[in-house]
């Protein structure tokens, strides 16, 4: 269980650093978008999204301030840093590269062995 | 984030705790109010909205729980709270708590306290510059070395830096009020340079101070110039007499200055040393080497040289240069006392580990208590290792108030161990609670939490959720794993405990062998102090003799005195000084093969006072004088040693063949019982006595150690009653007559054995505390566990169990405990025992009948631990038990 919840981790952070490098977003607005372009084919803990966002804004990569939100609550805002987004392209570019190799792999055929 | 920044938003994290933590709780409150909110918007009910939202969520307790992990600054958050809400639950079970600090209290207080002894004895370095690199050169690593040798020795080695000697010497203290005999040392000038000690007024010895007829120099011990002169700083260039003589003080030592701490511990003046005539002489044995080693030469080189020159020097002169060992000083001070201390060190850590198993089963039965606690905070989000955590930070609270209680409980303990601890041992007078002290007690008392917390905490936190919150009370069955661990650590107890009671009975079985030995004569109600004469009118060759005589008549003349005698120096004060004779119509032999024995000088009566029977011939008379021939009575051991098969009685011998001419003769008159002389468990050498009033040296040298006698008083009753009597009979005599050593036969018979009674005393107050801790052990875990069985033990009477049947079912349970712990120490007791074989008189490490006493010993206190409960499940009523659930 715990591979899993690594995995997961790792990737969740890359999501939350797409969903706010388009513009800062509150938490709950972090999970919509992600939804959102994510057509609906992801399914997000809701619980494990804001131990992530702690983690995230400890490292640095994203900066968080209060603000009033659409429905003119107080609300907890979230934007990518510089550090943060230098670290989302080369996470972004890991990520095509490894996602490549194992597409790359997945598809050989047994006689290209 | 910048190393800065990190560490601001660590600090915010950890400084605005209640800010940051409101802050989570509204941005997540946000969260789910707008999730309900889109909900509603797609036509759910409000308050359905909500709930749905929180499912959706999930744990929030949880969520909160990672987000402050993962913020960081959480560490000591969580440990803070941890902390308080350990000391609440330790002060919800009051009776736990005591139990289990006064436990760890007592475990942690003597080790320190042991520790401490350890510390100031053992480890600390001794006091001289660079300590390590001193050494000592002894005969056979203890003997005395004669002034010639040690002239060689230093003028033909190249491994030493440095090389001096140092010899007793004891003069009186005159010409002032309250005459003195003192202990002091003759010291070569390079002697104390040598140890790189600073004098704490004045200088040392220069060169050339040392040479004969220049040797008026004295300095001071702090404790003589704080008792004699008051701490006067202007003592410096003032004269005092000793023996008769002026010296000059040229210097004061400060006050934790020991010299040499393993044999001259009283000296307490120093003044440098001429060898006059003596710097030719290879026999008369008086100098004790020391030597610093060049930097770099190791202990194996210095011996490999000193081999080389004392087998050359061995050569020249046969008989002279054997056995001589190079030791490093710290094993001539310490060597003794190492093993005894760390024996007791062990014991003592039994002690505690015994505590820590004790501890151990308490928090486990109390975890068992705690499982719906333990099962809801699960519940809540509480993961595995945070669980542990809480409770290894109860334990540690736990430790820290017994390790508190332990530290006071170790000062006074060391109070009660200095005054227990026998003088013999040195640098006792230095045991403090230092930095090295407390680091231990730190140490031991982190270290205890893990040990008696970890098993149960971890077995704790493995709690079966849904199993305990669906029960209501008590399962009717206790966790099998559970139950095992709680018997490995009252069986571990148990073997542990046997392991110090084999030491124990051990000591104790070899302290009745010591104190059974016969010491040839009897200790009992005999008083004795030393009269010097030196420097008084007395010394007078003339009136020396008629002093003695009529000191010893009037003494006698006391009432409740039953006899008295004088001697040189009385068996068991240390002095086993020793001389060369010749046997008449023997070949003369080479030095170091010649007859020899213990050197004692005695007047007529000395046998009576101390009911020392002469076995053959008679004893000493008042006809024995100066002009009567020479006389002399050995013992035993001489006239076996000497004359095997043959009469002794008759024979001659003579102690100044080749020195006087013509040699005076001593006819052996009479044969007494090996008395015990030096060590107390060592066997007699042979031991000549000589008539004092025979005696040229001691009836006629103007030297303090000639020039004194020590009484030998008997009295009917209490011999210390005496002392004031027998001091003013000396002192009719003459008011300025130094007395000193005023002790009995018992308190020298007992300072002889004070090691080991140490030892014995110890073991046997650790091996008792071991015993109790795990009969509490053994009861704790038996009652436990009929507390849980209860229901088991109604349903077996009620389906026809006897009463006997039930009672037979627990004590079992107990005693195979008991068996099983007694197999694993009986192993370890044979196997650690080895270790105190040197600390053993007349008593095999492996003795059967003291580990057979101790195993049935320990198998009674066993079955009386167990009795108890069992008694009570014996009473349990079934209908009541079978209800009670």
């Amino acid at each position: 269980m715990d591979k899993q919840l690594d995995l997961l981790q790792g990737t969740l952070d890359m999501l939350i650093l797409k969903a706010v490098s388009l513009g800062p977003l509150h938490g709950y607005g972090i999970l919509l978008r992600i939804q959102q372009i994510s057509r609906d084919r992801l399914e997000i803990q809701q619980g494990s999204l804001y131990p992530a966002l702690y983690r995230l804004e400890r490292q640095g990569w994203i900066a968080s301030a209060w603000g009033e939100s659409e429905n003119k609550r107080k609300a907890k805002y979230y934007r990518l840093t510089a550090t943060g987004r230098r670290r989302f392209q080369t996470e972004a570019k890991n990520w095509n590269r490894m996602a490549d190799v194992i597409e790359g792999i997945l598809r050989t055929r047994p006689e290209e062995v | 984030m910048t190393l800065w920044g990190r560490f601001r938003y660590w600090l915010r994290a950890i400084t605005r705790r209640s800010r940051v933590e409101s802050e989570m709780d509204a941005e997540l409150r946000f969260h789910m109010e707008t999730r309900a909110e889109d909900l509603a918007r797609g036509g759910v009910a409000r308050d359905e909205a909500l709930r749905r939202a929180r499912i959706e969520f999930g744990g929030v307790e949880l969520a909160k729980e990672e987000c402050r992990d993962a913020r960081g600054g959480n560490f000591f958050d969580t440990s803070f709270r941890d902390l308080r809400y350990g000391a609440r639950t330790m002060l919800r079970a009051p009776g736990f708590t005591a139990t289990a600090v006064m436990a760890l209290a007592l475990g942690i207080g003597a080790n320190a306290a042991i520790f401490s002894v350890v510390s100031a004895v053992l480890l600390r370095p001794l006091a001289y510059n660079e300590p390590d690199r001193l050494v000592t050169l002894l005969h056979d690593g203890s003997n005395p070395v004669a002034v010639a040798n040690y002239t060689d020795w230093r003028d033909q080695s190249r491994s030493f830096e440095a090389m001096g000697a140092a010899e007793y010497w004891t003069p009186n203290l005159t010409g002032i009020d309250n005459p003195e005999h003192l202990w002091g040392l003759k010291v070569t000038q390079n002697l104390f340079p040598m140890l790189g000690v600073e004098p704490l007024l004045g200088r040392w010895f220069v060169p050339g101070e040392d040479r004969a007829g220049a040797e008026h120099e004295v300095i001071l011990g702090y404790s003589l110039w704080q008792r004699r002169f008051a701490g006067d700083r202007n003592v410096l260039g003032k004269t005092v007499a000793l023996d008769g003589e002026a010296y000059t003080i040229v210097g004061v030592m400060p006050s934790d200055f020991k010299f040499a701490p393993f044999w001259a511990t009283r000296a307490e003046l120093w003044v440098p040393d001429a060898f006059g005539d003596r710097i030719f002489k290879r026999t008369g044995n008086s100098l004790r080497v020391f030597a610093r080693l060049n930097p770099g030469v190791t202990i194996a080189q210095a011996r490999a040289e000193m081999e080389t020159i004392t087998a050359r020097l061995e050569q020249q002169y046969p008989g002279t240069n054997r056995e001589v060992e190079v030791t490093p000083l710290r094993e001539n001070v310490v060597g003794k006392i190492e093993a005894p201390l760390l024996v007791l060190l062990c014991a003592v850590g039994f002690v505690l580990l015994i505590a820590c198993a004790n501890v151990a089963h308490m928090l486990l039965a109390r975890a068992a208590a705690r499982e719906k606690e333990i099962a809801v905070r699960t519940a809540l989000g509480a993961g595995r290792i945070r669980l542990v955590r809480q409770f290894l930070t109860e334990n540690l609270l736990l430790s820290a108030v017994g390790g508190c209680a332990g530290l006071l409980l170790a000062i006074w303990g060391i109070h009660a161990l200095v005054a227990l601890t026998p003088a013999s041992i040195p640098r006792v007078g230095t045991v403090t609670v230092d930095a090295r002290v407390l680091l231990f007690l730190f140490g031991i008392t982190a270290l205890t939490s893990v040990v008696f917390g970890l098993a149960p905490a971890m077995r704790a936190s493995a709690v079966n959720l849904g199993d305990t919150l669906k029960q209501s009370g008590r399962g009717s069955s206790d966790g099998i794993r559970r139950n095992r661990l709680r018997g490995f650590l009252v069986a571990s107890e148990v073997a542990l405990a046997l392991i110090l009671l084999v030491g124990a009975g051990l000591m104790i079985r070899s302290f009745v062998a010591l104190e059974s030995v016969d010491p040839g004569f009897n200790p009992h109600n005999v008083l004795s102090m030393v009269v010097s004469v030196a420097g008084s009118q007395e010394a007078d060759p003339n009136r020396r003799p008629i002093f003695y005589q009529q000191l010893l008549e009037r003494v006698r003349a006391i009432p409740g005195v039953q006899a008295a005698g004088g001697i040189n120096h009385l068996p068991l004060f240390g002095d086993l000084w020793g001389w060369p004779f010749t046997i008449e119509g023997r070949p003369a032999l080479r030095p170091g093969e010649s007859a020899g024995g213990v050197y004692r000088i005695i007047t007529p009566g000395y046998f009576d006072a101390m009911r020392l029977p002469v076995v053959q011939g008679r004893d000493i008379s008042e006809a024995d004088n100066a002009t009567a021939p020479g006389v002399v009575i050995i013992n035993q051991r001489a006239a076996d040693r000497y004359w095997p098969g043959e009469n002794p009685l008759g024979q001659r011998i003579s102690f100044d063949i080749g020195t006087a001419n013509p040699p005076t003769w001593l006819t052996v008159i009479g044969v007494v019982k090996n008395a015990k002389q030096g060590d107390w468990a060592a066997r007699p050498m042979p031991e000549v006595y000589l008539a004092t009033f025979q005696n040229s040296e001691y009836l006629s040298s103007t030297l303090s150690s000639y020039a004194y006698i020590t009484l030998v008083v008997r009295a009917a009753g209490d011999p210390g009653a005496m002392t004031d009597a027998v001091k003013n009979v000396v002192w009719s005599f003459d008011h300025n007559l130094p007395i000193s050593q005023i002790t009995t036969m018992d308190a020298q018979v007992a300072y002889a054995n004070a090691v080991p009674r140490f030892e014995m005393v110890l073991l046997g107050v650790f091996a008792f505390v071991a015993l109790a801790l795990a009969a509490v052990g053994i009861y704790g875990v038996i009652s436990y566990s009929v507390s849980r069985r209860t229901h088991e033990i109604g349903i077996r009477i009620s389906l026809g169990a006897s009463r006997t049947q039930v009672l037979l079912l627990v004590v079992k349970q107990g005693m195979a405990l008991a068996f099983a712990g007694s197999a694993a120490g009986l192993v370890g007791a044979l196997w650690l025992s080895r270790l105190m074989g040197g600390l053993l008189y007349d008593v095999p490490p492996t003795d059967p009948t003291t580990f057979a006493a101790v195993a049935i010993l320990l198998m009674i206190v066993a079955l009386a631990a167990s009795y108890i409960p069992a008694r009570r499940a014996m009473r349990v009523d079934p209908m009541v038990a079978l209800r009670h659930e």
